[in-house]
């Protein structure tokens, strides 16, 4: 076994060394951020000039009072109005079609950004329309929507003859509160708390599994193509080998997910997010363990034959798929945790510790369950781990030559 | 030290190797010999314990491979054999690890070889900015630093410059004097001749001679001559009594046939080219390995047929 330690500290040592390791280390957490916060903070950046916008108003009625709406709401930093509304025709008098076309110019030849037509309907409700060369900017159609919905629900009040401040009164605002109830005690829960644990536990799982399972193809790779296995199967035996980088690579994975996992729970306590109670965390912390060795050998039964990057990509990328459908499970789960469905995917060891992730945020599964789980995972795990080894064993000497069934059973004696 | 006994090894139909069988005692300097693709490498894998042997068998000490052994063996393989990226001293002290060195020896050891192939100035660097040549020499380190009784080279001297050619040859009789038991394959002859004290030739997988260096050229009887000479000396190979020859531009190996005197040959040319040297001698490695094997299938088997101009 010590051999294997051997191998564990270099597999380690020489890719905590590399450049590639540093600047992924430190790059990615950076790279997360920006492509997390910035649209946000692009999307509430607010414009700095005032937007002019055409009307053409066929009632003659709404015209006034949305400018007026509009002056007062929504005013730019520096106090200027945000918004500024120029007639082109009011009333129902108008050549509605000359109208439109010198409005449809003025928009053109950016004179005004956008023109809104207040059309009288059938039914007595004006039907707006906003004609703009950007009509993606939701927050301004938004506005004038809002804007004019009001001003029409005031018309309607004083139509039955009521008073303006009835509106007011009738305004409900409705907030619920979700207490998760278990045998220890009600615990305040909700929705973005569990989706939170979940996806944290998902997104680190994937995370260890991708870096230190890609590393291992890597590194069988080089040693395949550069002969270096054979003087590493000359001097030690195949499975010292593969638990020696399991180990380092492992490591490996963990102080780069560590290092993230700080920023993020510092970047998280921060901005207040929640996360699962003590025990929950250290029965995820027990299934997160058994996932990654369950993965850690699938990674090498379907890794080692690889002779070439593009083919180890390949093989990632059917695993992505077992990790990544528990995450657009997320939802279905959370609404029915106690679905049939979802308790016979908990068993199948390829979905267990997300299933579980999943589950446990929202409601304790028994102790039963937790048992019959973790045994099957110890079984997925012990026979895993025997079939990877031997496909490891001869699948890393196997460089152009297929290694003969009769080769890979007399290996596996020999063993 | 290691016996090797009827080996064989087939891969999808092909017989790389066939009932080989071979001894190598300790302080002796054994030389697998043999074209490309003859089978040297699967017989050095298998008595590595990379590969498993189909039929046959392979013992130490007359014991079967086992964690023991391994660290007892030393291996060079066939270049390349390094990681790229690695530092020079970090990979000597790895490998030596490996094979159940502690890291405090294996540096005392590591600076020693280091010194002694010049290489000591490139410890910190990365193996991939070295010479083709200087990392073959680290990979030799490697090999050997964990004073291995069984030393297996492949191709040790392949990429090497003649001055380095003579550092491996010294190490390689030291190993000799220190009792170990030394294997290398290659496919050049001259120089496992002068290396070795025991040969096996293999050819498509076979042993087709084998025996101590001394006893194979006494077998194969003196009936060479070696001439050198200037002018066009085509026509030699189709004098009486050449049995075989083997031209180059201006010096040729001939094989005389029973009874055929030197003299007379001498005769023969004296007149036709100007002779520069005339001598009768053993038979080289390679005569004999041509003798044996028989002719090469048009020239296709390329180490040979580079080297060799046959008739």
């Amino acid at each position: 076994m010590t051999k294997a330690l051997v191998v564990a500290k270099w597999e380690y040592l020489e890719k905590v060394k590399s450049k590639a390791f540093l600047i992924g280390l430190l790059v990615t957490p950076v790279l997360m951020l920006v492509m997390g916060l910035l649209p946000t903070l692009l999307a509430c950046q607010e414009d700095e000039t005032t937007k002019v916008i055409g009307v053409i108003d066929r009632t003659g009625e709404i015209a006034g009072p949305l400018a007026a709406r509009l002056q007062n709401q929504y005013k730019l930093s520096n106090g200027n109005l945000r918004y500024l509304l120029r007639p082109i025709a009011v009333g129902d008098d108008m050549d509605f079609e000359e109208a439109k076309a010198e409005g449809d110019t003025k928009v053109l030849m950016d004179e005004i950004e956008g023109l809104c037509i207040i059309n009288p309907s059938l039914l007595g409700d004006s039907l707006i329309e906003y004609r703009s060369k950007n009509v993606a900017d939701l927050r301004t159609t938004g506005r004038i929507e809002e804007s004019v919905r009001a001003i029409m629900l005031e018309k309607k009040v004083a139509a039955l003859g009521l008073q303006p401040t009835v509106l007011q009164e009738l305004k409900v605002n409705l907030d619920v509160r979700t207490v998760r109830l278990s045998s220890e005690g009600e615990e305040e829960s909700g929705f973005t708390k569990v989706f939170f644990t979940a996806y944290v536990f998902l997104m680190m799982l994937f995370f260890l599994i991708f870096t230190s399972g890609q590393l291992l193809v890597r590194s069988v790779i080089e040693e395949k193509s550069s002969r270096i296995v054979e003087t590493l199967v000359s001097s030690c035996s195949p499975t010292e080998l593969m638990s020696g980088k399991i180990l380092g690579l492992s490591g490996l994975g963990l102080t780069q997910m560590g290092f993230w996992a700080l920023i993020g729970a510092a970047l998280s306590l921060r901005l207040g997010f929640d996360f699962a109670s003590a025990d929950q965390a250290l029965l995820l912390v027990v299934y997160f363990v058994l996932g990654y060795l369950f993965y850690a050998a699938v990674f090498i039964a379907l890794g080692s034959p690889v002779t070439t990057e593009q083919e180890a990509q390949q093989i990632s990328s059917y695993l992505v798929i077992f990790l990544v459908l528990p995450i657009a499970l997320a939802i279905p789960a959370m609404q029915n945790p106690n679905a049939l469905w979802i308790k016979v995917l908990t068993y199948v060891p390829f979905f267990t510790p997300t299933m579980m992730a999943l589950r446990i945020p929202i409601a304790m599964p028994s102790v039963v369950e937790v048992v019959t789980t973790v045994l099957i995972m110890v079984a997925a795990i012990y026979g895993g781990m025997l079939v990877a080894g031997r496909i490891f064993r001869v699948a890393i000497l196997a460089t152009g030559k297929r290694a003969t069934l009769a080769e890979m059973v007399r290996w596996a004696r020999t063993a | 030290m290691l016996t090797v006994t009827n080996l064989r090894k087939e891969f999808s139909s092909v017989i790389a190797v066939d009932r080989v069988s071979f001894e190598v005692g300790r302080g002796e300097i054994f030389g697998l010999l043999g074209p490309n693709g003859a089978g040297k490498t699967t017989t050095i894998r298998m008595a590595l314990n990379i590969l498993q042997p189909d039929g046959g068998e392979i013992r130490y000490d007359g014991e079967r491979f086992s964690e023991k052994t391994r660290n007892i063996i030393g291996y060079l393989p066939e270049e390349r054999g390094l990681y790229k990226k690695s530092k020079v001293f970090d990979t000597i002290l790895y490998f030596a690890q490996l094979r159940g060195m502690n890291a405090g020896a294996a540096r005392a050891v590591a600076y020693r070889w280091l010194h002694r192939f010049s290489l000591l100035e490139h410890r910190e660097r990365k193996v991939e900015e070295l010479s083709k040549g200087n990392q073959q020499k680290v990979q030799f380190i490697c090999a050997l630093i964990h004073d291995p009784v069984l030393v297996i080279l492949d191709e040790p001297f392949s990429g090497l410059d003649p001055v380095n050619q003579i550092l491996f040859k010294d190490v390689f009789m030291e190993l000799k004097q220190a009792g170990k038991a030394v294997v290398y394959s290659t496919h050049q002859m001259d120089q496992a001749e002068r290396l070795s004290d025991t040969l096996c030739l293999i050819d498509h997988g076979r042993v087709v001679l084998s025996g101590s260096v001394r006893n194979i050229k006494k077998r194969y009887g003196k009936n060479s001559v070696h001439i050198e000479f200037d002018g066009n000396g085509a026509f030699m190979d189709s004098l009486p009594g050449v049995r075989r020859a083997i031209m180059y531009e201006h010096s040729a190996e001939l094989e005389l046939g029973d009874g055929v005197a030197g003299n007379a040959l001498l005769g023969e040319i004296v007149g036709r080219v100007e002779v520069r040297k005339f001598e009768l001698l053993e038979p080289s490695l390679q005569s004999i390995f041509i003798q044996v094997v028989g002719m090469p299938d048009n020239g296709k088997r390329g180490v040979f047929a580079r080297e060799v101009n046959v008739k």
